[in-house]
Order: structure tokens, then C-alpha cells, then sequence
């Protein structure tokens, strides 16, 4: 066996993994607070890389102003369609929320081939183009500097919210509705402050896969694609999402190498099918999760 | 920003042109006679929308200048189109409403599924002829599809086109190595196996075969796989532009001195203008002369003029606009020559009228006179990617396959 082949893919499995676990946490952050399984969230990355095109591409900003600017305006989105389309969902069927992420999901679709057209796109190039070894093992300089970025947003959400009011909030939030309203906790603010983090953390992700894998109004594929990985970590388990992000990206990324690029999807559903046989909650989740 | 948002009002006004389409139907002709109808599922929404606004063009465009020629031996034409979103359930529900309410003897198919879908249907009719995006090879199964063709060299046609291309760049005796790099699609799977095998007979080794997902987000794991191969030759099949992109890049990053080849959908000048310097010396096989190539003749010059005229601020047009195009130029010399023989323009009369091209020149739309092979144009040119001039050149004669 070729170990340094073995050890290369594996470098850039996990560094995937960990751009998986950022969207991951998209996910989890969201439902956590407010129980809402965003399907649009594929959808929130995509507007962000758009943005970040126009930002730096368009009106040629330097990508270090773009990228936070283009966070941001994926972030104020998230916001925005909490408040307007999501917040007088409460109380709705579960189903009937998610049939609003779904259209909220098309309707984005619909505005990016309208402002931004149909064509692929490529993002302007912002991260060092110099291969990255360590050791011996090559790693494509994007994926790593995407990990090294992506590392640090999930470092930071990590301690606030174990540190922070705000993250206190949510957290409480997360564990019983009616306890975080009564001592006081705005628990709409928290419901808000969920859609934006949420959506901020995806569309950071969304930034860093576009300027690997390109951009069209298709791209937000890949949210519904990382919903795998947020069921076998558990729906409500920021710690699920980290460790089952980076384990499906270094498994499709193994499969792949080894098995052929028809497998990757195969070997993560095999793996969703054990689990949720297994664990029907995840690897780390709770038992009450209501599924839809 | 504002670039995009002009390029997306001239889209607009593509779309918008669906009514002026239908317009084109009443030339002012002195012809009193019926006119011909080309009837098409157009992806002007959805995945293949990026080429579907300019196949649209393209075809919209022909039917103008044909009309301003005098029409079909006098019968104006009439585009008749409907938008599919590149879905085959709308592909053919827009195909019976349009032969529901049209005679229509020829037809534009928007992808390989809808002409599958709509062949036994098409089989039983007996009255339209087929073509449209698609170049898959299972198309030109005389047996199976005798009413459908596609508009130049099939995907394994286009394979046999590049491997002639690489067997001459060998050194010192030696036939250079190529790896197949193709999406895990129908699509980019159909010439897979037929390039093998041409590879095979022509002594050409395929060190590595890699399937992708469509749209694959990260390559890193492939390109090692490549870094090992090491290929002389890339030969890409079943994308647009990513990843196509990143294995360049990635490989180049590596020190390789591989080159890298695609077909039809991926040799446009997309490539060029979302890579950069990064697609120099790309290379894409390519039926038809480009529309900025030097290359003249009376019909290139005319497609100019004309998409000049019918959008002056559009400049280039890509190769999608130019498959539409060449698409309506063979329906014209195939109902032409129907009509010519005398015989009504039924499937089997027009299916033989195509059989019957030989040595047909195309007016500089494709650079020497074609002739049809089992209901595709086996002909294709290599053209590189001069970053420094954004465009395609050629760089091997024009090869014609038997």
C-alpha cells in the first residue's frame, strides 16, 4: 500500500471535511434554536458567492473586503428570512415550515439567474495558489486555506457560545423554550440571532466551495448534500456536525480515491443507512428529535 | 456588476424574444404559400440555460436571414418554441403542444433524455425529423433513432477526433498516454468506452480513468491520482467549466507538463473568460469554425451579419448560438432537398435526404465540405486556447473520420 498516497488523500478529505462541518453547523445552529430543518440553506451559500463575486469580481474590491462584506449580506439574508417568512410560521406543522425553506430555496434560484445569469462562474482567485506539503503530502493550497479560515469561524462560534450572553441565549433556548422565556430571554431575538449565525457560518462555507468547485445557480446542491452529514452527527449536535463533517468528507474523499468517483455518494449512504438503522438520532444527537 | 447586469438585460431580451419568434413567422414575403414550421423544446431556464439562450438566438437568427432569403423554395419559416428548463417531462409536453397545433416537420431536441423519451413516439408519427443539443452516440443508432441526428461529430466521434490529434504528438517514436477525466452522468459517460477502445487499436495507453461527480466540489484526491498517472494527455468529457478549472490549476501546481483536451460543451469561450491566463494552451475539439476565427465563407459571413444586425451590442456568439444555427442550416438542405426530389416531408423522406449529403459545403460554418456518416457529421478541428488573444486557434488540420 502507498501510505503517503493513502496520507495525501486523507489530508484533503478531512480539510473538505472540515468546509462540510462549516455547513454542517449551518444546519444544526438553526434547528437547535428553533427547530426549523432549513432546506434553503445550499441556497443562502450560493447568494453569498454571488455576492462575493460582485464585490470583488464586478467592483473589484479586494477579496479580503469582499469576502466579510459577502458573509455579511448571507448573514442579513438569513435574518431577513426568519423575520419575514419564517417568524409567522410558528406554531405551523413542521412540514409546512419546511415547504417554506423549499420555496424560499427556488425563489433564490430564481433571483441569482435573474441578477447574475445563467452562465458558471469562477471566483475571482484570493487564496495562495503555492502548494501546501506537509511532510512529504501534497494538499492543494484552496482546500487547505479554505480548512485554515473555515477552522478559525468554528473556533470562534465555539467559544461564543460557550462564553458569550448571546451564546448563553441560544443555548438555553435550545434546551427549553418556555424555561429561556420565562427568566427573561427574548427568545424571538434568539430565534433571529440563530437564522443569522446560521446563515453566516454557511455562507463563509459557501464562499470557500465556490473558489474550489465554481459557481452556478445549481450550487446549492450541495446543502441538501451536507444534510447527510448533519443526520449521522445529530440534527441538534454542533459537536455531531464538526465530527461528522470531517468524517464523510475524509470517507467520500477515501471512496472516491480507492473505489472510484461513483462511490462517494454510495459509501456516505451506506454510512447514513447504518447509522440511522443504529442510531436513528444521530451520533451525537437527542432522542427527541421530531422528524419530518 | 454592471457588465453582468447588461449581459443579463441582452438575456432578457433573448427571452424576450420568444414573442418575436413567433413574430418571425409572418415575413413579408409575396409568397402566399404554407410556411414550414421548426418547432423546439428550448432550455432558456434551468441547468443548460447558460447555452440555451444562445441556441435560441441562434435559431431565431437563422429563420430571420432564411426568411429574408425567400424561405424554403418560397415557404417562409415559422421558429415555434416553447422553454423547458431542461426537464424532460416539460421537453415533451412542449413537443405536443407544438406538433399538437403545428405541422412540424423538423424539430429541436434540448437534451439527450427528451430525444430517448420522445424517439418511439417519434417512431410511430413518422412526420418530424429530430436534432438539437445533444451529440450522445447512442443517437446515431440508425436502428433505434432513424429520425434523429446530431448536428456534427457524435461524443465517441469526438473522442476518435482528439485521439487522431494526440497519436501525431508522440516523441521519438513513442505514442503519448492520456487519462480520461469524465462526469459520473449519462452524458459524460457515453464515450467512455468506445475511446477505450479507439485508444486501444490506436496504441494509445490510457494510464487512469477518473469519474467525478457532476458537480464535484473538490478534485484534490483526483489530481493525486494523476500526479501518479502522469498523462501526457487530459481529455475531459461531461462538464462545462469546473472542474476542469481546478485540475488544471492543481496539476500545473505540481510541476506536469500535461495537456488538456475537451469536447463540445466544454470548448467554448466560457473557458477563456472565467480561467484566464489559466486556460492557456486548453485545448477543445470543435465541428464548427468560431465566430471570431479568421475563417470566412458566404454562410459564416452571413451568421455574422446577421446576429450583427439582430443584436449589435452583442459581440462574440458563442458556440452554442452557431449549433443552433448550423441545427436550422441542416433542416433547410434536408426539407430543400425533400421538396426537391418531389416527395412529401415525412420522416423517412427527410431521414434520406440527410443520408443523401455527401461532400456538402456548409459556407465556412464547418472549414471543408462534410459528409453525413450514419446521421452525424463526423468532422471536428483542434483548436488551443491563446490566453493572451482570448480565443481559440487551430492547431490540426480538419479532420474528417470515415
Amino acid at each position: 500500500m502507498d501510505w503517503l498516497f493513502f496520507g495525501e488523500i486523507s489530508l484533503a478529505g478531512l480539510a473538505m471535511g472540515g468546509l462540510y462541518a462549516l455547513i454542517g453547523l449551518g444546519f444544526v445552529i438553526i434547528y437547535k434554536a428553533t427547530r426549523v430543518i432549513n432546506f434553503a440553506i445550499g441556497e443562502i451559500m450560493m447568494f453569498a458567492a454571488y455576492l462575493f463575486l460582485t464585490f470583488a469580481g464586478g467592483m473589484e474590491m479586494s477579496p479580503w473586503v469582499a469576502l466579510p462584506l459577502a458573509v455579511l449580506g448571507g448573514s442579513v439574508l438569513g435574518g431577513v428570512i426568519e423575520k419575514v417568512m419564517i417568524r409567522p410560521m410558528l406554531g405551523e406543522s413542521p412540514i409546512a415550515v419546511v415547504m417554506v425553506t423549499i420555496g424560499i430555496a427556488s425563489i433564490l434560484v430564481g433571483l441569482v439567474e435573474l441578477v447574475w445569469g445563467a452562465d458558471p462562474q469562477l471566483l475571482p482567485g484570493f487564496l495562495p495558489r503555492k502548494p501546501v506539503f506537509i511532510g512529504e503530502m501534497y494538499l492543494a493550497p484552496k482546500i487547505a486555506y479554505g480548512f485554515l479560515i473555515g477552522a478559525a469561524l468554528l473556533i470562534v462560534y465555539l467559544l461564543y457560545f460557550r462564553f458569550s450572553r448571546g451564546g448563553v441565549a441560544l443555548r438555553a433556548t435550545a434546551s427549553d423554550q418556555a424555561a429561556a422565556y420565562s427568566m427573561g430571554i427574548n427568545v424571538r431575538r434568539v430565534f433571529n440571532m440563530a437564522w443569522v449565525f446560521g446563515s453566516l457560518a454557511a455562507s463563509l462555507a459557501g464562499v470557500l466551495v465556490a473558489a474550489t468547485g465554481g459557481l452556478s445557480p445549481q450550487f446549492g446542491a450541495i446543502g441538501l448534500s451536507v444534510l447527510v452529514v448533519v443526520i449521522v452527527g445529530g440534527l441538534d449536535s454542533i459537536v455531531g456536525a464538526l465530527i461528522a463533517g470531517v468524517f464523510i468528507g475524509w470517507l467520500e474523499t477515501v471512496a472516491g480515491a480507492y473505489l472510484g468517483g461513483e462511490y462517494r455518494m454510495p459509501a456516505t449512504f451506506a454510512v447514513l443507512a447504518v447509522i440511522l438503522v443504529l442510531r436513528p438520532y444521530g451520533l451525537f444527537g437527542t432522542h427527541e428529535i421530531e422528524r419530518v | 456588476m454592471f457588465k453582468n447586469i447588461l449581459s443579463k438585460g441582452r438575456r432578457l431580451a433573448g427571452v424576450g424574444s420568444i414573442a418575436a419568434a413567433l413574430v418571425v413567422a409572418s415575413p413579408a414575403m409575396a409568397q402566399d404559400k404554407e410556411p414550414i414550421v421548426f418547432g423546439g423544446s428550448i432550455p432558456l431556464s434551468g441547468v443548460f440555460a447558460f447555452a440555451g439562450v444562445h441556441i435560441h438566438a441562434g435559431l431565431t437568427d437563422y429563420t430571420s436571414w432564411i426568411n429574408s432569403q425567400g424561405g424554403i423554395n418560397g415557404h417562409p419559416v415559422k421558429y415555434v418554441m416553447e422553454d423547458t428548463g431542461y426537464e424532460v417531462d416539460r421537453s415533451v409536453a412542449a413537443f405536443k403542444k407544438i406538433t399538437g397545433s403545428n405541422t412540424v416537420p423538423v424539430y429541436y431536441g434540448d437534451s439527450t433524455g427528451f430525444m430517448k423519451t420522445i424517439a418511439s413516439e417519434l417512431n410511430s408519427r413518422g412526420t418530424t425529423l429530430m436534432s438539437g443539443a445533444s451529440f450522445a452516440t447512442a443517437l446515431t443508432d440508425n436502428e433505434q433513432y432513424p429520425y434523429q441526428f446530431v448536428p456534427g461529430p457524435n461524443y465517441t466521434q469526438m473522442f476518435g477526433i482528439i485521439l487522431e490529434y494526440i497519436a501525431t504528438q508522440g516523441k521519438d517514436g513513442d505514442m503519448p498516454t492520456v487519462a480520461f477525466v469524465y462526469s459520473d452522468t449519462e452524458f459524460g459517460k457515453d464515450p467512455i468506452e468506445n475511446g477505450k477502445a479507439k485508444a486501444a487499436e490506436m496504441g494509445i495507453k490510457v494510464v487512469e480513468e477518473i469519474v467525478t461527480k457532476p458537480g464535484s466540489v473538490d478534485v484534490s484526491a483526483e489530481v493525486l491520482k494523476l500526479r501518479r498517472a502522469r498523462p501526457d494527455f487530459v481529455v475531459f468529457h461531461g462538464y462545462v467549466l469546473s472542474p476542469i478549472n481546478e485540475f488544471m490549476v492543481q496539476m500545473r501546481q505540481m510541476g506536469l507538463d500535461t495537456q488538456f483536451m475537451g469536447t463540445f460543451w466544454s470548448s467554448d469561450k466560457l473557458i477563456i473568460n472565467k480561467m484566464g491566463a489559466d486556460a492557456d494552451g486548453y485545448m477543445g475539439v470543435m465541428p464548427y469554425n468560431y465566430y471570431d476565427s479568421p475563417e470566412s465563407g458566404p454562410m459564416l459571413d452571413a451568421l455574422r451579419a446577421q446576429a450583427e444586425k439582430s443584436d449589435p451590442d452583442a459581440g462574440y456568439r458563442p458556440t452554442g448560438y452557431i449549433q443552433g444555427w448550423f441545427n436550422a442550416m441542416v433542416w433547410t438542405e434536408v426539407i430543400k432537398r425533400t421538396m426537391d426530389a418531389g416527395k412529401e416531408l415525412t420522416a423517412d423522406n427527410m431521414a434520406e435526404s440527410l443520408a443523401s449529403i455527401k461532400d456538402w459545403d456548409t459556407g465556412g460554418i464547418i472549414g471543408i465540405p462534410v459528409t453525413v456518416h450514419d446521421m452525424s457529421f463526423p468532422v471536428g478541428r483542434i483548436w488551443r486556447v491563446n490566453a493572451k488573444e482570448a480565443r481559440y486557434e487551430p492547431v490540426s488540420d480538419w479532420i474528417h473520420l470515415d
